[in-house]
C-alpha cells in the first residue's frame, strides 16, 4: 500500500499540482512510519465500558433478591462516584463550544458513569419507589442527569441517551431497533401526534440553540432524531384507513422534508440527505398508490409491468442529479 | 482486460489521494478543488449510505426488466423455466457493461448488476445440474473473477474467495468420510499457501489497478486458515458432517492440536500484525482473539457470564489504559496519536448509534404488568434506566 501510496504522491508533484515544499513535508511525514493505535484503542475503552455496564446490569439483576440491596446500592454509588470525581477533577469546566478532555480514558468514564446512574436509579424505583406511582419521573429523572452529563462533558454518547429517555418519557420507543418494529403507530394515533411533536420540540431546542450558540456540533444529533422519529411516524399513518389521517400526515412528511431538505444543506450533512430523498421516495410511492387505490387496473396491469424499468430508470436519473447537486453545493 | 480507460483510473487514486492529503492538512482546500477539477475520473460513489441506495435502486431496476421478460416468456411455459436463469445472467452482464462504458464504478448501480448476475449463474447453473453443488461453485467462481479483471470490482472478490472455497468443500466431500476427516487440514493447508501466493503477487505488483482486491483474498486466506482448524468449527463440522457424537469424557481425535490451534494463532496474528505494522492483520487479530474466547466458553462455563462481562470491561479497560499511558508520547512508529493520512475512526463515529441501541431507554412499563415482565425490560425496573 505505502509504495503505491507514495508512486501518487509523486505523480502529483510531477504533474505540478502540490508544490515541492508540500511534497517534502509529506515524504518526510510518511517517513516516521506511523502506526496509531488511536481508534483501536479507543474502541477497547468504549467496548470495556459496554461490558462492564452490562456485566453489572446483569449482576444486579440476577441476584436482586440474594445480596442485600443496601449493598448493592452502596458498591454502585461507589463506582458513581469514583467515575464522576474523576471527570469533574480534569473537565474545564461548562463550555459553550465543542471540548474535549486532556485524557481520552475520562470520555469513556462518563459514559461509564451516566450508564451506572441510570441503572442506579432504575434499581432504586425499582426497590424502594421513592418516585411512588409516577413511572414518568423515574424515567425523567435520569434523562435530566444525562443532559447534565452530554453538554456539561460534552459527551455525544452520553446525548443520545438523554434523547431515548425524553422520548421514552412521552412513550414512545427510538432505540435504532426499535424505532421500525416496536412503537406501535397504527394502533395508536395520540404515539404518532407525540412522535410528531416531540420532533418539532427537537428542532425548535436546534434553533434555539443555535442562535445563542449553545453546543452547535450537537445540532446534527437532534435533527437526525428528528427526521427519523417524524418521517417513520408519517409513513406509518399514511397506510391508514382513515382519509383524513393519511392526508394530514403527507402533509406532515412534505413539510419534514421540506425543512430538513434546508437543514441538511445548512449543516452539510449527507446523513441527513440520504435519509430525506428514501423517506420522501417512499412517501411520494405510498401517496401515488392512495389516490389511485380505487381504480381498477386489472385490464392493463401487464402495461403497468412493462412500464416499471421506465420508471426505475427516471428515479435514478433524479437520485444521481439530486445527490450531484448537494456535492456541488456542499464543496463549495 | 480492464473495461474502463485507465487513465481516469489512476485519475481517481491521485484524487484519493489529493483528498487523504487534505483531511491530513497537507494540502490546502483550493488545491485538493483544483485538482479534482483538472483530472477527469470515474463515477464512483464515496459515500457508503448513498452507494447503498443507489444498490436498492439498481436491484429494483434489475428486477423490474427480469418481470418484462418474464412477462413475455411465461406463454413457452416450461422450456421458459429452463433458461430464465441464462436470460436474466445475461441482462445482468449486459448491465454492467453498459455501465462501464457511462464510467460507472463503485457507485452501487453496477454492484447490484454485478451481483444479481452472479446470483443468476448460480441459480442457472443449479437448475441445470439439479443442484449439483461443486459445478454451480466452480461457474460462480469463474464468473465472479471474470467480473473482477473486467470491472475491478472488490466485492467479486470476496464472492470469488468464497466460491473457491466452496468448492474446495464440496470437491472434498465427494471423498466421503475420508475427505471429511481430512477437510480441516486440507483447508488450512489451502489457506496457508494461497496466503503466501497473493502476498508474493501483492509485493511484486507494478500497477495499483487489483491491488485491493488481492489484499482482500490475502485477508481473506488469514481468516479461512483460523477458522479451518478452530476447535468449535471442527467440533460442530465433523457432529454436522460425519454424525460424530462427542460422549462426556471423550473429545474430539486431535483435539489437543484444535485447542492449541485455537489459542495460539491469533496471538501470532497478533505480533506479527504488530511487528509489520499490518493493520488489517490486526484487526482479524482482534476478532479471532474475541471468537476464541467464545470457543472456550462454549464448552466449559469457566465463569458465570455476569461475571464474565465484567471482569472483562475491567480488564479491557486496564489493557487500553496502561497501552495509551505507554504509547502517548511516541512520536513515531507504533503510537496513540491519530495518523495525519491514514485515518480509521470510521468506527467511532457509530459509536452513538451503538449506545442509543444498547442503552437506550424504553417506555415504561406500566403497573400492571406481571411482576416478572416488570424487571424484564432491560433494567428499566418499572420505568427508567439503562437497559442491557
Amino acid at each position: 500500500m505505502k509504495k503505491f501510496d507514495e508512486q501518487a504522491t509523486q505523480s502529483l508533484f510531477e504533474k505540478n499540482l502540490i508544490t515541492e515544499n508540500q511534497f517534502r513535508e509529506i515524504k518526510e511525514y510518511r517517513d516516521l512510519s506511523i502506526f496509531s493505535l488511536n481508534a483501536e484503542l479507543k474502541l477497547f475503552l468504549y467496548l470495556s465500558v459496554i461490558l462492564f455496564t452490562s456485566g453489572i446490569g446483569i449482576l444486579i439483576y440476577e441476584n436482586i433478591d440474594s445480596i442485600g440491596h443496601i449493598a448493592i446500592l452502596s458498591l454502585l454509588l461507589v463506582v458513581i462516584a469514583v467515575c464522576f470525581f474523576y471527570c469533574f477533577k480534569y473537565s474545564k469546566g461548562f463550555q459553550k463550544e465543542e471540548t474535549t478532555f486532556e485524557h481520552p480514558v475520562l470520555e469513556y468514564l462518563v459514559l461509564a458513569g451516566n450508564i451506572l446512574t441510570c441503572i442506579f436509579i432504575g434499581y432504586l424505583q425499582f426497590q424502594y419507589k421513592p418516585f411512588g406511582e409516577h413511572y414518568g419521573l423515574a424515567t425523567l429523572v435520569p434523562t435530566i442527569v444525562s443532559f447534565f452529563c452530554a453538554y456539561y462533558f460534552d459527551n455525544r454518547s452520553v446525548l443520545t441517551i438523554a434523547i431515548t429517555g425524553l422520548a421514552a418519557y412521552i412513550g414512545l420507543s427510538v432505540t435504532p431497533q426499535d424505532l421500525l418494529k416496536s412503537n406501535d403507530f397504527y394502533a395508536s394515533q395520540n404515539l404518532s401526534y407525540s412522535a410528531v411533536v416531540l420532533s418539532v420540540l427537537l428542532v425548535l431546542w436546534v434553533i434555539y440553540s443555535r442562535r445563542i450558540s449553545l453546543k452547535t456540533h450537537f445540532g446534527l444529533i437532534f435533527l437526525t432524531f428528528a427526521l427519523h422519529i417524524a418521517s417513520i411516524a408519517s409513513i406509518a399513518n399514511m397506510n391508514s384507513y382513515d382519509t383524513i389521517t393519511w392526508i394530514l400526515f403527507s402533509i406532515i412528511l412534505a413539510g419534514s422534508t421540506y425543512y430538513f431538505y434546508k437543514a441538511s444543506y445548512d449543516y452539510k450533512a449527507m446523513s441527513l440527505y440520504v435519509f430525506i430523498i428514501v423517506y420522501a421516495y417512499i412517501g411520494a410511492n405510498i401517496f401515488l398508490f392512495r389516490v389511485f387505490e380505487n381504480i381498477d387496473f386489472s385490464d392493463i396491469w401487464e402495461l403497468l409491468i412493462f412500464l416499471l424499468p421506465a420508471y426505475f430508470i427516471v428515479s435514478i436519473v433524479l437520485f444521481i442529479k439530486l445527490i450531484k447537486n448537494f456535492h456541488k453545493e456542499i464543496s463549495e | 482486460m480492464i473495461a474502463y480507460d485507465k487513465k481516469k483510473i489512476d485519475n481517481g487514486v491521485l484524487i484519493d489521494e489529493a483528498d487523504t492529503l487534505y483531511k491530513g492538512g497537507f494540502i490546502s482546500k483550493d488545491q485538493k478543488k483544483f485538482i479534482e477539477k483538472e483530472l477527469p475520473d470515474l463515477k464512483s460513489q464515496g459515500n457508503i449510505l448513498v452507494r447503498i441506495g443507489f444498490f436498492l435502486l439498481g436491484c429494483f431496476l434489475y428486477l423490474s426488466i427480469c418481470g418484462v421478460i418474464t412477462l413475455v416468456g411465461l406463454s413457452s411455459e416450461r422450456v421458459f423455466f429452463e433458461i430464465c436463469c441464462y436470460i436474466f445472467a445475461v441482462i445482468g452482464f449486459v448491465g454492467i457493461e453498459l455501465l462501464a462504458t457511462q464510467d460507472y464504478h463503485n457507485h452501487g448501480l453496477d454492484d447490484a448488476f454485478i451481483l444479481g448476475a452472479f446470483l443468476n449463474v448460480g441459480a442457472a447453473i443449479a437448475i441445470t445440474t439439479e443442484g449439483y453443488e461443486v459445478i454451480i461453485a466452480l461457474f460462480v467462481s469463474v464468473a465472479s473473477l471474470f467480473m473482477f479483471l473486467r470491472f475491478l470490482h472488490v466485492l467479486s472478490m470476496l464472492v470469488f474467495c468464497l466460491a473457491v472455497t466452496a468448492f474446495l468443500f464440496f470437491g472434498m466431500f465427494e471423498f466421503g468420510d475420508v475427505g471429511k476427516t481430512i477437510l480441516p487440514f486440507v483447508a488450512m493447508i489451502f489457506a496457508g499457501v494461497f496466503y503466501f501466493v497473493t502476498k508474493k503477487i501483492i509485493d511484486h505488483l507494478a500497477e495499483s489497478y487489483y491491488y485491493n482486491g488481492l489484499l482482500l483474498a490475502n485477508s481473506f486466506c488469514l481468516v479461512l486458515f483460523y477458522l479451518s482448524c478452530n476447535y468449535l468449527v471442527v467440533r460442530e463440522l465433523s457432529a454436522e458432517l460425519l454424525g460424530v457424537e462427542v460422549k462426556p469424557g471423550t473429545d474430539i481425535p486431535f483435539a489437543f492440536f484444535f485447542y492449541a490451534f485455537t489459542l495460539v494463532v491469533p496471538v501470532i496474528y497478533l505480533v506479527k500484525a504488530l511487528k509489520t505494522k499490518d493493520r488489517i492483520m490486526l484487526w482479524i487479530s482482534f476478532l479471532a482473539i474475541a471468537f476464541s474466547i467464545y470457543t472456550i466458553r462454549f464448552y466449559h462455563s469457566v465463569l458465570p457470564v455476569e461475571v464474565a462481562l465484567t471482569l472483562g470491561g475491567l480488564v479491557l479497560f486496564a489493557i487500553a489504559y496502561f497501552s495509551i499511558r505507554k504509547l502517548k508520547e511516541k512520536e513515531s512508529g507504533l503510537t496513540f496519536k491519530p495518523d495525519r493520512i491514514n485515518h480509521s475512526d470510521a468506527i467511532l463515529n457509530a459509536e452513538a448509534l451503538v449506545v442509543a441501541s444498547a442503552f437506550g431507554m424504553k417506555p415504561e412499563v406500566k403497573p400492571q404488568a406481571s411482576p416478572m415482565e416488570f424487571g424484564d425490560g432491560g433494567f428499566s425496573g418499572g420505568g427508567s434506566g439503562g437497559s442491557f
